[in-house]
């Protein structure tokens, strides 16, 4: 079941998706991922998780 | 001596390759067959088409790379195999016309006695009328095809910078398209292009798909753990649209592209137009027109191919409603049906079925993503085969084959939504296992292991993969340490 409808489309009109139920980040979020300290540390993270999936589902 | 042969020259097939040559001796010969003279690594290929990347960076040519190999090289496209010979020789064959130009025109008959289709996507831009770099709309399938794809996107910024409000539609070019995460990066890169060059309050961004929920990439969605919270890659990948003020048009079927419109038909049946002044659509893939002839030279391409023209292997065909699909289904030695020395590897299998709910609109009209099967899941299927067909070198035919299920196997998925070392962003994805498995998991996959996050980090992932992967096809040292 979809959680992000389509608009209900009228003659002639583009049935766009109703985004506005979509979660907006924050200023706070949109910094977190601009820093760059804070972003090698999940660089870092998400390769190990890269790694571990090569050894746990490339068997 | 054992003769191995290799069709086809993209990820899996050159993945591959590469592994045969490095676990086989040298009495014994690895061959590869493809139509094209260069290597490209198509992930890249996003970058090309908007101008932050050029067609050098993402291709090198192959001919190099195998002679100092040692491994065999046909520049030539296989178009019949015969897997019990000919009246001439029991042994297996391939039909081959060359391409290379110094030979354009001239065929030969190849023998193996092992062979892994490896032969990727034939790009079906006539599926829709009007589509492609030879109609109306762009793509970035090949890097000649990005270099295009660019060169449009900068005639449309030209227009914006005069002032001239444009539309500019991306996504997916037919109901039963694959690689929408392909159309998602290229939606915004465009975006993050347009930002940087000051026009983006004039254009507006559309990303037409034939997903029928965003964040569905073919593989029916993924459900994340998030801050203690489960999330849906739904809820996800739409609060990237939003904040980047990015239109969705889901669920689109393309019946027809001209200079000026996009015609669609939705899930519900109904049919819509939208005007473009630039328009990126990704084709759908078939199998490479392959023939296949017995020994006496009757035709069984019926018995190898689906008739999408995919090879038939290992998987569970059998015709069932969505519900009653299983892992299980999916093929884990790659082996094809009838041949224990022949197998198909990457886009080249037939998968048993879609991963995402299968949707008909009430006219009947199939808008249902096809499984994606490229990148990291590709390479692991061929190198996987390589160990099999290698095993059975060395250990003799009964050694055991070697599997790789994508029920099993993860994959991470990267998907660029801008350049530059400190401004750039990616949606970065990793998901265990890549099809679903409802018995093991009660979200399909496992949570712990699949993820989603948005952040720079993404960009430099995505840029580490592209050096590391070129690194690695290029068989310099120490390329087998390189993980698929």
């Amino acid at each position: 079941m979809s959680q992000l409808s389509m608009s209900a489309p009228t003659p002639g009109a583009e049935p766009i998706a109703d985004l506005s139920k979509a979660p907006l980040p924050t200023a706070r979020t949109l910094r977190v991922r601009r820093n760059v300290a804070l972003q090698f540390f999940r660089f870092l993270s998400f390769n190990s998780r890269i790694m571990r999936m090569v050894v746990k589902g490339h068997k | 001596m054992a003769e191995v042969l290799v069709l086809g020259a993209g990820v899996s097939g050159h993945t591959a390759a590469l592994h045969l040559r490095r676990l086989l001796g040298r009495q014994h010969t690895v061959t590869v067959v493809s139509p094209n003279a260069n290597w490209n690594w198509i992930p890249s290929n996003i970058w090309v088409g908007v101008g932050d990347m050029g067609k050098k960076d993402v291709v090198f040519p192959l001919a190099p790379i195998y002679a100092r190999k040692g491994i065999g090289f046909r520049q030539a496209k296989a178009v019949a195999i015969r897997p019990s010979g000919d009246d001439e020789d029991a042994k297996g064959a391939v039909d081959i016309e060359y391409t290379e130009p110094s030979r354009a025109g001239q065929s030969e008959r190849l023998r193996y006695d092992y062979l892994i289709n490896a032969t990727g996507p034939k790009l079906r831009f006539e599926a829709t009328e009007g589509m492609g770099p030879d109609g109306f709309t762009a793509s970035v399938c090949t890097a000649d095809h990005a270099v295009e794809a660019n060169e449009k996107l900068r005639e449309t910024i030209a227009k914006l910078k005069a002032g001239q409000p444009q539309t500019l539609v991306v996504g997916m070019g037919h109901g039963t398209c694959t690689c929408e995460g392909a159309a998602f990066e290229y939606t915004f890169n465009v975006d993050h292009l347009l930002r940087a060059e000051g026009v983006r309050d004039l254009a507006r961004l559309v990303y037409l798909t034939n997903e029928a929920a965003l964040g569905d990439f073919g593989v029916d969605g993924m459900v994340f753990d998030q801050s203690g919270f489960q999330t849906t890659s739904e809820l996800w990948t739409g609060s990237l649209f939003r904040e980047r003020d990015v239109e969705a048009i889901l669920g689109a079927h393309v019946t027809k592209v001209t200079a000026t419109e996009i015609h669609y038909e939705l899930l519900d049946g109904s049919l819509h137009t939208i005007a473009h002044d630039f328009a990126m659509l990704i084709p759908p893939f078939g199998g490479q027109p392959l023939k296949a002839y017995d020994a006496e030279g009757n035709d069984i391409t019926g018995e190898l191919f689906a008739p999408s023209g995919f090879m038939k292997v290992d998987a569970n065909y059998t015709a069932k409603p969505y519900e009653e699909w299983t892992a299980d289904d999916w093929p884990k030695t790659y082996a094809a049906v009838g041949y224990d020395n022949v197998w198909a590897v990457g886009i080249a299998f037939a998968p048993p079925h879609q991963i995402s709910r299968p949707r008909k609109s009430p006219n009947g009209t199939m808008i249902a993503p096809a499984p994606p099967r490229t990148g990291m899941p590709s390479g692991v299927m061929g190198k996987t085969v390589a160990m099999t067909i290698a095993d059975r070198i060395k250990n003799g035919p009964s050694a055991p084959s070697r599997t790789a299920s994508m029920a099993r196997m993860g994959a991470a998925c990267v998907a660029s939504a801008g350049t530059g070392l400190t401004k750039g962003s990616a949606a970065a994805m990793t998901m265990l296992p890549v099809v679903p498995d409802y018995q093991r998991y009660p979200t399909g996959r496992d949570v712990r292991e699949t993820r989603g996050e948005i952040g720079l980090h993404g960009h430099w992932v995505k840029l580490m993969l592209h050096y590391l992967f070129i690194y690695k096809a290029k068989a310099r040292l120490g390329w087998q340490l390189i993980p698929e």
